[in-house]
């Protein structure tokens, strides 16, 4: 009897403790707040390496999530929102003319009629990174924003920055200077 | 015997309650209010959107292109639709045109659409763009302060409709078909 009655505590305390699992995991699972919709992922920047005085070429990629599409760099009316790159640069390192890629040409239900120029999926942003002469060797981390603006099949969504940093090693590694220089020297901001 | 029939009794009593308790915290809290239209498919929550039946939010906003105030309480009395759009919005641009139609229709029967505008543009662009589109109904410049009102407003265009008597009781966000806007512009004007 007593042999019984311990089975009987031991599978209460079991099915107790199971219980008290359930409510916890279901109050874990109330929202708390409303997450920021993200439209636009940064997925990576090439290894960037140049030497002082020379430059290198780099190549940022990102990912569009589905079932977004965001306005390429040139959309094809005025009101419409291009996405553009800008870098935050230390003195050490500079930028060349970015390369956008084409949009794709695209027509949405929202009207079948009208063929915008969008980024969708992955796409990959390209330019040359400059070291001055004088640049100090060192690892430099630079601050990067893609400025977007999304929409999907029904709706469009107030444009967005996406900030994301990469590394810049000046040291040995790099390549000639291109004839092309960048377009603003300015340490500070670089369209 | 009597002493494990109490204690068999407590623990279901135990284990019954904090189901109970257990199903009440994982319940939605969204509410699946057929009057509240998602058409974007958008699985972000919209924050605390005017509830359907309850009073619009109050708003004092600049109108374009007269810069007059205009607010809603001053249009109490009427239907109003208070959509949000935004020149960069291609849905916006779409739905405008029925916009205007639906105003012509309407406007005797005391309908008024109210646009307001969620740009970062000048005034100058929002009043030549909506010059373009032949609007023929109020537009306001948003503020962060009325987006804020009505939910955040995350994507565009979202509308809410508002009866005679002030209460939401319809809204759409995203684009959808002209007849569902009509029906709702029907129901405000109830």
């Amino acid at each position: 009897m007593r042999f019984h009655r311990l089975i009987l505590l031991v599978v209460s305390a079991g099915l107790l403790s199971s219980a008290l699992v359930c409510v916890t995991k279901a109050q874990e699972q109330e929202p708390v707040a409303p997450k920021p919709r993200v439209f636009v992922d940064f997925v990576a920047a090439n290894n960037i390496v140049v030497s002082p005085g020379h430059s290198a070429p780099v190549q940022f990629t990102f990912h569009v999530q589905d079932p977004y599409h965001i306005n390429s760099s040139q959309p094809l009316t005025e009101e419409l929102i291009p996405t553009q790159l800008h870098f935050s640069l230390p003195p050490e390192v500079a930028f060349g003319k970015l390369q956008y890629p084409a949009g794709k040409l695209m027509s949405f239900p929202f009207d079948p009629s009208t063929k915008l120029s969008v980024y969708s999926g992955d796409f990959a942003i390209k330019g040359i990174v400059l070291a001055p002469g004088q640049a100090s060797s060192g690892i430099y981390t630079i601050h990067g924003e893609l400025k977007y603006q999304a929409c999907d099949n029904n709706a469009c969504y107030p444009p967005k920055k996406l900030p994301f940093t990469f590394n810049v090693r000046v040291g040995s590694g790099g390549k000639s200077v291109p004839k092309a220089r960048p377009t603003r020297t300015s340490p500070h901001i670089h369209n | 015997m009597n002493r494990t029939v109490v204690i068999v009794l407590c623990v279901v009593v135990g284990i019954t309650a904090l189901l109970l308790l257990g199903k009440k915290a994982s319940k939605p809290k969204a509410s699946a209010d057929p009057a509240k239209q998602n058409v974007s498919g958008s699985q972000e929550p919209s924050g605390a959107d005017p509830a359907i039946g309850s009073l619009a939010p109050e708003f004092s906003l600049k109108s374009v292109p007269d810069g007059k105030t205009v607010t809603l309480s001053s249009l109490r009395g009427k239907a109003v639709v208070v959509n949000f759009w935004a020149t960069w919005c291609g849905p916006c641009k779409i739905e405008m045109p029925w916009l205007v139609d639906l105003q012509k229709k309407y406007g005797d029967q005391g309908l008024q659409i109210v646009g307001i505008t969620k740009d970062d543009s000048n005034e100058d662009t929002i009043a030549k763009f909506t010059k373009k589109m032949g609007v023929n109904y109020t537009i306001l410049v948003g503020d962060q302060k009325v987006q804020d009102l009505y939910g955040g407003v995350g994507g565009l265009p979202t509308s809410f409709f508002v009866n005679r008597s002030g209460k939401v009781v319809h809204e759409i966000i995203g684009l959808d078909s002209e007849s569902k806007f009509e029906d709702a512009i029907k129901q405000a004007l109830l």
